[in-house]
């Protein structure tokens, strides 16, 4: 049997009527008349997308202004050059990401979980590349430190970007908690690259990195529990 | 099947607060929302539940729907919402519920044969859910690939593959339908 046949079975079937009870659509009419008021569409999806870098950026860089710019000042050129516009385009993408999550039907360009292992893979990707001092001095002490301040500057971003989801509609609001996880955690990382000047590539790979997983994972826990 | 343009009309003047475009936009869409609702396995009771319920949710979030856009997916992608979510609560009731001791097992139904007008939801029952509802928003619907992946908040090659696979056992149910057919009918 070819497609074509099937396509023409399937075509014959939807042909046939199917009527729903007229007094249901007439019930549905008056409720929703009884309550119809003009209402202000959504801005445009890049308006949306750029409110949330900006916030996630002032955010980030309001925390490390705090807290001392100390990482910022003893980064090299390179160091400069490959991590601020790699967590730029990252935050760009989670935005964008996160915006398509509220307004139903929009086009997924990236998976919630696709999204969160790329960021994650490229961030370790980079510090691997630009850190070499493999030692670990006070690994955990300072790691619980960093782990902390990250999480807490992106507590902001994630209530800006619940406040953004409140007047659009998640359909799937595990995928938005994960989305809005990612992007905050990627302001708490780029808090953490102005502010903490410990360039130990285990530290910096693990307990900065781990901030955006972290805030994932609390992201899609939240939406669940608010699902129910 | 509506004009896109049409439909997206509409919806901005339902947005305006027209209660006409309003009206109009219930009686269009209901019926292929109902369907879509029964092909996925609802009893008609249900359906009609489901319905009613979508359209309250529609109105709820009728500003998230951006002019110029397609209606159908961000339609869809609402509807489908309401179904899981009907789907989650039947299921935790389901869990509280004494289950009986032996439950009577139901044949899937086999689709009509040739000559008469082939029954959807019989067509549709064997292929799993995710398979039934890309398959019934590209032929019943006739939605694109696209829209049906914005409804479906997947790829366009994700709804390829449920596509191939669904006419994959489609074939494979019509084909042994047919042959059946064509060995009862040698006998008599």
């Amino acid at each position: 049997m070819r497609d074509r046949e099937i396509d023409e079975i399937l075509k014959q079937a939807a042909q046939a009527p199917h009527a729903v009870d007229p007094a249901l659509l007439d019930r549905v009419a008056r409720s929703i008349g009884s309550s119809l008021a003009p209402v202000r569409p959504l801005p445009p999806a890049w308006v949306l997308a750029c409110g949330l870098v900006l916030v996630s950026v002032a955010v980030a860089l309001a925390g490390a202004a705090r807290l001392g710019l100390f990482g910022i000042q003893k980064l090299s050129l390179l160091q400069h050059a490959l991590i601020f516009p790699v967590l730029g385009i990252l935050i760009c993408l989670a935005a964008t990401a996160f915006v398509a999550e509220m307004i139903p039907g929009s086009r997924r360009l990236l998976a919630p979980g696709f999204l969160l292992g790329a960021a994650s893979l490229a961030l370790l990707a980079v510090f691997a590349v630009l850190f070499r001092d493999y030692r670990t001095d006070r690994f955990v002490s300072q790691g619980v430190a960093c782990l902390t301040a990250g999480l807490l500057h992106a507590v902001p971003v994630a209530l800006a970007a619940w406040l953004l989801l409140r007047r659009g509609f998640a359909v799937d609001s595990m995928a938005a908690g994960v989305v809005a996880g990612t992007l905050a955690g990627l302001a708490g990382v780029t808090m953490l690259e102005l502010h903490c000047a410990n360039f130990e590539a285990p530290h910096v790979m693990l307990w900065h990195t781990a901030v955006m997983p972290v805030c994932a994972a609390a992201g899609a826990l939240l939406a669940r529990f608010a699902r129910r | 099947m509506q004009p896109a343009s049409d439909l997206e009309m509409l919806m901005a003047r339902y947005q305006r607060g027209d209660f006409a475009a309003a009206t109009a936009l219930i009686h269009r869409l209901s019926p292929q929302l109902h369907r879509f609702f029964v092909v996925q396995l609802a009893s008609r009771g249900d359906a009609d539940d489901l319905l009613q319920e979508t359209w309250m949710r529609i109105h709820e979030v009728r500003h998230t729907y951006r002019a110029g856009q397609p209606v159908l997916p961000w339609l869809y992608a609402i509807a489908r919402h309401i179904r899981v979510d009907h789907y989650r609560k039947a299921l935790r009731t389901a869990a509280r519920e004494e289950p009986l001791e032996e439950v009577p097992e139901v044949a899937a139904p086999l689709p009509a044969p040739s000559g008469a007008t082939p029954d959807l939801e019989a067509l549709l029952a064997p292929l799993p859910q995710s398979q039934r509802e890309v398959i019934e928003m590209l032929k019943v619907s006739g939605m694109s690939l696209e829209e049906v992946a914005r409804a479906t908040s997947s790829s366009v090659g994700s709804v390829k593959q449920k596509a191939h696979r669904a006419y994959e056992t489609l074939r494979e149910r019509l084909s042994g339908a047919r042959s059946m057919k064509a060995r009862t009918g040698g006998l008599s």
